[in-house]
């Protein structure tokens, strides 16, 4: 029977078929889930990361292996009771009101998915009560606000005021991205974080979560 | 080759067979039918449920080819565009090329200092004057987002600029159907009024779908004001291959090809015979970096797609030239935007836009502009061809000069030599006088020739009753947006 080291390999390598039918045969035969996760899924996806890191994989097969993974979670969770699931954390995330533009945000979306957090993707031309909504449903550790047009950079700003109103803006970390938007114009809004792309989003997420 | 470019003397060129333009049709004619677009604008889902569209329950209309094939008999095969002195300056049909620049860059690289900054109102203008100035250049876009006007009046001051400073006519970006009527007042009032400017029409309106497969409701009122106004109008989707289409070229032309021939359907139900311009561009994502890029060779490929389907639909061609993905004003910026422009030229692409754009369109460099200016002039001049009549074959000629003899004496020379291509940037001298001539390079001649633009271009001014027309319009935004 295959092992848990196998399971890596198999993330590695995105086969979706090989992964389910590993973590359900490990599964039957009694194996622990959260050491199934621990430590055959999730090493896979952080050596698929490493080698994205070093140029020697591209984003599509990075997203193909983040699917593999959550195939296997996903059995994996049906035998976990109570305990507690491995989470990098919610983040709520949205391109901002007026602005349609959302490949961008949904790159940073997958790649922070397939980095396990836990992502509520509100979609495109989000007004700041929806964002004040999802934070107050899904309290989540950050908000990441996406804007591509100068004409919408504003509305990322109305989102923190927004916070601020409702008293949540310390209980959430803001993070911005998107064409136009720079560090200096987080500095200038308040955010608490910018990111050029979405693999240095998902960094800048994982620091300050 | 019946849907392939044709220009001057045999000079032809081709991406699609006929049956793969057939397959492409096919393809997107499938894409509409079985997976449907969403419409996110009450009066165009009507329009197109009248027009036998099937709404589904979630929500989704989905266009039956009888639709397509009505709106493809209704749409005009050609549009001519007029200058602000209602000269007509630009044929959109078969395989005429011309050439513009492109809008809302965020940056502008300063092309005396190199210096990377955001566009001034006074930068703007500036380079509306410089693509005036340039011989090449067919029409302005609007260069760069205005940095120091409210940003609700940015649109509308570019327009007004791109009057101001240029006679071309424009293509135009606007952010809502009542920006577009503002620009329609300012354009009126330029030209002569509303009914001419609906007849002799002065600038193009540029509509884009939101890839895949849906319809903003500001684009689809932009799209309805223009067929009602008879604005010429596209709806022009920017694919970003491998994230909003199929990274296959064939995909990605499938799905744009569908979504621009939906526009036309809505377009021309909402007006049957106004003018429609067709055409896509791409700009496919690195895998690596996550980047858009421009001018990779794909997009040349979807380009010669999008040229043969404008033929084989009998629609003006609407693309791009002169663009690149490199950061500064370099030889990647050269190497592409030159294969850009000669590839859009041979491909016959009637309008193509965005020359001046480096780092897939943030950046706008005005030392690229001039310098595309002098190859789309070396581009033209290969799209003439090879006249091959006998006073050309100049067997006569040789018959006089015979065996051994030279050229430069003979009156066949003397009468033709002046039709050869001319530099207007490039230096055709030996390296002694190039060197006593300060051994200049390009890019120091280009930058020569933008500083005399600069301080010596006078476009064609407007008269002071209409400037003052167009200041009102402005005003009269300002008060309505409480600016
Ligand atoms: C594709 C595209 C479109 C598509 C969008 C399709 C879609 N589903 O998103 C369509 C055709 C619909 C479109 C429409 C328009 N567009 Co547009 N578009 C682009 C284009 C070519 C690429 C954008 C893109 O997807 N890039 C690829 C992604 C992966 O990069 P990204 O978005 O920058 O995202 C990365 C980072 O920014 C960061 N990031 C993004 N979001 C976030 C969020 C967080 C929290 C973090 C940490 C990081 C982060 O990570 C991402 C991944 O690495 C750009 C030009 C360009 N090269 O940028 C113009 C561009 C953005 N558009 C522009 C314009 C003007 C428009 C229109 C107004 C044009 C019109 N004629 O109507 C409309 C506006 C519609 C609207 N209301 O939003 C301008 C914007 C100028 C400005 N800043 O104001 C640009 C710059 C082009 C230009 N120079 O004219 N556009």
């Amino acid at each position: 029977m295959a092992s848990i080291k196998d399971l890596t390999e198999f993330v590695i390598q995105a086969d979706i078929e090989k992964v389910k039918e590993t973590t359900a045969a490990l599964l039957a035969a009694g194996e622990d889930p959260l050491k199934i996760i621990n430590e055959g899924l999730i090493p896979g996806i952080n050596e698929v990361g490493e080698r994205f890191k070093e140029g020697n994989l591209f984003v599509p097969e990075m997203m193909m292996s983040a699917q593999a993974m959550k195939a296997g979670v996903d059995l994996a969770k049906e035998k976990i009771e109570g305990a507690d699931i491995p989470n990098a954390g919610t983040i709520v995330i949205g391109t901002v009101a007026g602005d349609l533009h959302d490949i961008g945000k949904n790159l940073v979306s997958m790649m922070l998915d397939s980095s396990g957090f836990n992502v509520v993707d509100l979609g495109v031309d989000v007004p700041a009560d929806k964002f004040i909504a999802a934070v107050k449903e899904h309290k989540p550790s950050i908000v990441g606000l996406s804007a591509l047009l100068t004409t919408t950079m504003p509305a990322m700003k109305e989102v923190i005021d927004a916070l601020k109103e409702s008293n949540l803006r310390d209980q959430v970390k803001v993070v911005i991205g998107g064409a136009p938007v720079s560090q200096a114009y987080a500095d200038e809004i308040g955010a608490d974080g910018y990111a050029p792309d979405a693999a240095l989003a998902v960094e800048l997420c994982k620091k300050i979560a | 080759m019946e849907y392939a470019s044709k220009h001057g003397d045999g000079i032809a060129f081709r991406t699609l067979t006929l049956q793969q333009l057939k397959d492409i049709h096919s393809a997107s004619c499938r894409i509409l039918d079985e997976v449907g677009v969403i419409v996110h604008h009450d009066e165009a889902a009507d329009l197109l449920k009248k027009g036998g569209a099937y709404i589904d329950s979630k929500g989704r209309t989905h266009i039956p080819e009888a639709l397509i094939k009505r709106a493809l008999h209704s749409a005009p095969s050609r549009i001519t565009l007029y200058n602000r002195l209602g000269e007509p300056v630009i044929w959109m049909e078969k395989s005429n090329v011309h050439f513009g620049a492109g809008s809302d860059t965020l940056v502008y690289l300063d092309p005396f200092t190199g210096e990377r900054r955001d566009w001034t109102t006074e930068e703007v203008a500036t380079a509306i004057r410089v693509v005036d100035a340039l011989p090449q250049l067919d029409f302005v876009m609007s260069m760069g987002l205005l940095s120091d006007v409210d940003k609700r009046m940015i649109n509308r001051i570019q327009y007004a600029l791109m009057l101001k400073n240029s006679v071309k006519p424009q293509v135009v970006i606007a952010e809502d159907a009542p920006t577009v009527a503002d620009i329609t007042e300012m354009a009126a009032a330029a030209v002569g009024g509303r009914e001419k400017l609906k007849n002799m029409p002065h600038f193009v309106l540029y509509c884009e779908p939101t890839s895949p497969l849906q319809l903003p409701f500001e684009s689809v009122d932009k799209l309805l004001y223009a067929a009602e106004n008879k604005i010429p109008v596209n709806f022009a989707c920017g694919a970003v291959e491998g994230a909003s289409t199929p990274v296959t070229v064939a995909g990605a032309v499938a799905q744009a090809n569908a979504e621009a021939l939906c526009g036309l359907v809505l377009h021309q139900l909402k007006n049957p015979g106004a003018p429609f311009l067709y055409g896509f561009g791409g700009s496919p994502l690195d895998m690596r970096t996550m980047v858009a890029c421009y001018a990779v060779p794909e997009v040349l490929l979807l380009q010669g797609c999008v040229c043969d389907l404008s033929r084989f639909y009998s629609l003006p061609s609407w693309g791009y030239a002169g663009c690149s993905s490199s950061k500064d004003f370099d030889e990647q910026a050269i190497a592409e935007a030159t294969m850009f422009t000669v590839m859009g030229a041979l491909q016959g692409c009637n309008l193509m836009h965005d020359v001046f754009y480096i780092e897939s369109g943030r950046t706008g460099s005005l030392e690229l502009l001039v310098l595309m200016d002098e190859v789309i002039s070396r581009a033209r001049h290969i799209l003439k061809g090879v006249n091959t009549t006998p006073e050309y074959l100049a067997v006569d000629a040789v018959k006089r000069v015979g065996p051994g003899g030279n050229y430069l004496g003979d009156a066949h020379t003397a009468k033709h030599f002046r039709e050869k291509w001319q530099p207007t940037l490039s230096d055709f001298s030996t390296y002694s006088s190039w060197e006593a001539a300060g051994a200049k390079s390009m890019r120091e001649r280009i930058r020569e020739r933008l500083r005399s633009i600069m301080q010596e271009h006078k476009p064609v001014p407007l008269a002071p009753e209409v400037e003052e027309k167009i200041d009102a319009v402005i005003k009269q935004a300002k008060d309505r947006l409480g600016i």
